[in-house]
């Protein structure tokens, strides 16, 4: 009887992956149909209205995104970009930064569970200023991206996106290095234990100052965690999920977006 | 209505449980058992209603759980940020709670049957005296139950309680328990209201919501998280065993990602203890080189001696525990 369970669960669990496969499969496809014929009509437009090519071919993609962003009921100040895969495309990545970047995000971090992106951080900057030339042409001078790394503010500006790059180091780790902290200043006798409470620890991991708790977190990939992304910062994070990071399409981005501006927040009350 | 439905499965019921139990199965799930208020409104009940719907529906659930074999369930059912509710509502749950605990030590038998073990997490010092003193006698008297452990989060947030958790171990220095060296990630774990549980395998939020609300932020790091649109006086048997598959498929790669955690906070551990040694043997040596057979005796002895002062520690905070139910029992009570 027992075998007969097993055979039916791993039945079940075939055609669960068989489903799962197919979809990422008919979405591969989509995206590459639509990709082509958009890329197509994208050349052949400026031609038809009379323009030259390269310079424009830009602008109205930008616009478009600037306007998108407006037209949102609600934009999230900071977003996470939680990429629970096995494998990392950097280009998908940096497209994902530039079109925070031109919606009109503040802040941008980046996160993998095994630290990839942090140790390779210097090619996702690069991977990231490419795009960002790529993609907002002539006007990507307006935009200024600042690559946050540990210790330092950022400087708010107009049009200014700041990026981060994080790993799990930065999560619980950091939560018992800021513990380790308030432990020697009790040690030092310069604290009691009655000092500590959450404003005291969320000031300490809060090395950033200006730095907000991330609003949304685009999770990517087939795995439902959160792979140990800032724990302490997380509590009112809304997480939503999209299959992959791969080819992953600014219209993917933009409904994830309008998801989060539907969403209602009633932090308790 | 009682803690525990009675009640078996169906056949189907039954039948699907047994395939689910042929893959691996989350040993503690963890439930934010939103829409009870939402519920309410759909049915055009009062609000009050709806959360007592949401109470027999947790009983329920407990049910199924057992007849699935999870033998632990932790449950967020009041948040410090639902003080905010009106005085209304946060008298009525209030209310509602010291009901449900008087009940349950009429449960005495079927608590003792079943052999639940129920524990309250959270600041309990900010819920009404007499609502603490039930909840005392209901952590009491099945504090030796070990066969299932019900948690409930009650007057409870994540950060309140990391940063809890962390005044313990200030606590630990100060008495001169443990030294600052020795706080690290397994430390904090066992400083933690859950410290007597191991993390939950699976995290269910019902309503639709799609956020943590600040609740086992620490311990779901690596947990599967489900979220579902039922709303939880509706939830069924049947949006339970879909949230196990779910925790089925994303099993191995969740236990990969554990596993890499795990070596991580060891490397950290031997690192701290290394520099620890490097330090000792620095101030003993005056400068003098030391050989490695030494260095690797020195590293052997300080992490016995570390371990020794920890699980002293650990002591200590449950004997501090222990009597704050065991005060809040005793008839000289002071208000």
């Amino acid at each position: 009887m027992a075998l007969l369970y097993e055979l039916v669960w791993r039945l079940l669990h075939c055609l669960l992956q068989l489903q799962r496969a197919a979809a990422a499969w008919i979405r591969g496809r989509v995206w590459r149909r639509g990709g082509r014929l958009c890329r197509r009509a994208a050349l052949r437009l400026p031609g038809a209205l009379g323009f030259s090519t390269q310079k424009k071919t830009a602008k109205p993609r930008r616009v478009r995104w600037v306007a998108d962003g407006k037209a949102l009921e609600k934009l999230p100040l900071h977003v996470g970009l939680l990429v629970a895969e096995e494998e990392q495309q950097y280009t998908d990545i940096a497209n994902l930064v530039v079109w925070c970047m031109a919606v009109g995000i503040s802040y941008v971090s980046v996160y993998d569970n095994e630290g990839v992106f942090r140790r390779n951080n210097s090619r996702l900057m690069e991977e990231i200023m490419k795009q960002q030339q790529e993609l907002l042409g002539s006007e990507s001078c307006k935009y200024s991206l600042e690559f946050l790394n540990n210790g330092t503010d950022p400087h708010a500006l107009l049009c200014q996106t700041v990026v981060k790059v994080l790993s799990p180091d930065d999560g619980k780790l950091r939560i018992v290095q800021a513990a380790q902290q308030l432990c020697k200043a009790v040690e030092k006798k310069e604290r009691t234990s009655k000092d500590i409470d959450v404003t005291v620890l969320d000031s300490l991991l809060r090395e950033s100052k200006n730095v907000p708790d991330p609003d949304l977190v685009l999770k990517f990939g087939p795995v439902d965690s959160t792979l140990g992304f800032l724990p302490w910062h997380i509590r009112l994070t809304e997480f939503i999920s999209l299959p992959s990071h791969k080819d992953v399409s600014y219209e993917d981005f933009l409904s994830a977006l309008r998801r989060y501006a539907s969403c209602e927040q009633r932090v308790g009350k | 209505m009682s803690w525990i439905r009675e009640g078996e499965l169906s056949l189907l019921e039954r039948l699907t449980a047994n395939v689910l139990k042929a893959g691996p199965m989350p040993k503690h799930v963890a439930f934010i058992m939103d829409g009870n208020r939402r519920y309410a409104q759909k049915r055009h009940v009062e609000r009050q209603e709806g959360h007592t719907q949401g109470f027999d529906k947790l009983a329920e659930t407990l049910r199924w759980c057992l007849n699935l074999g999870i033998h632990e369930v932790t449950v967020y059912a009041f948040s410090i940020e639902n003080f905010k509710r009106s005085k209304e509502e946060v008298g009525g749950l209030m209310e509602l709670a010291k009901e449900k605990f008087l009940r349950l030590l009429d449960e005495q038998e079927n608590l003792e049957k079943h052999g639940v073990c129920i524990r309250v997490l959270g600041d309990l010092t900010l819920l009404p005296e007499d609502l603490q003193r039930h909840i005392a006698k209901a952590v009491v008297s099945t504090r030796a139950h070990n066969k299932c452990f019900l948690n409930v989060c009650f007057a409870y947030t994540s950060r309140h309680e990391i940063a809890n958790a962390v005044k313990e171990m200030a606590w630990g220095v100060e008495q001169g328990l443990i030294k600052s060296s020795d706080v690290s990630e397994a430390l904090l774990n066992e400083c933690l209201y859950t410290s007597s549980s191991p993390n939950p395998d699976l995290l269910i939020r019902t309503s639709g919501e799609v956020r943590l609300s600040d609740f086992l932020l620490w311990q779901t790091s690596h947990s599967c998280i489900v979220f579902q649109s039922i709303l939880w006086p509706e939830y069924s048997f049947w949006n339970l065993c879909e949230a196990i598959l779910q925790y089925q498929q994303n099993h191995h790669a969740i236990q990969k990602a554990r596993e890499v955690h795990r070596e991580g906070q060891a490397v950290q551990q031997l690192e701290s203890d290394h520099s620890c040694v490097a330090e000792l043997l620095q101030h003993r040596g005056n400068g003098k080189p030391v050989d490695p057979q030494c260095r690797q005796t020195a590293l052997q002895s300080y992490a016995a001696s570390r371990e020794e002062r920890v699980q002293r520690f650990i002591g200590a905070l449950q004997q501090k525990r222990d009597t704050f139910f065991d005060h809040l029992l005793s008839p000289t009570a002071v208000a």
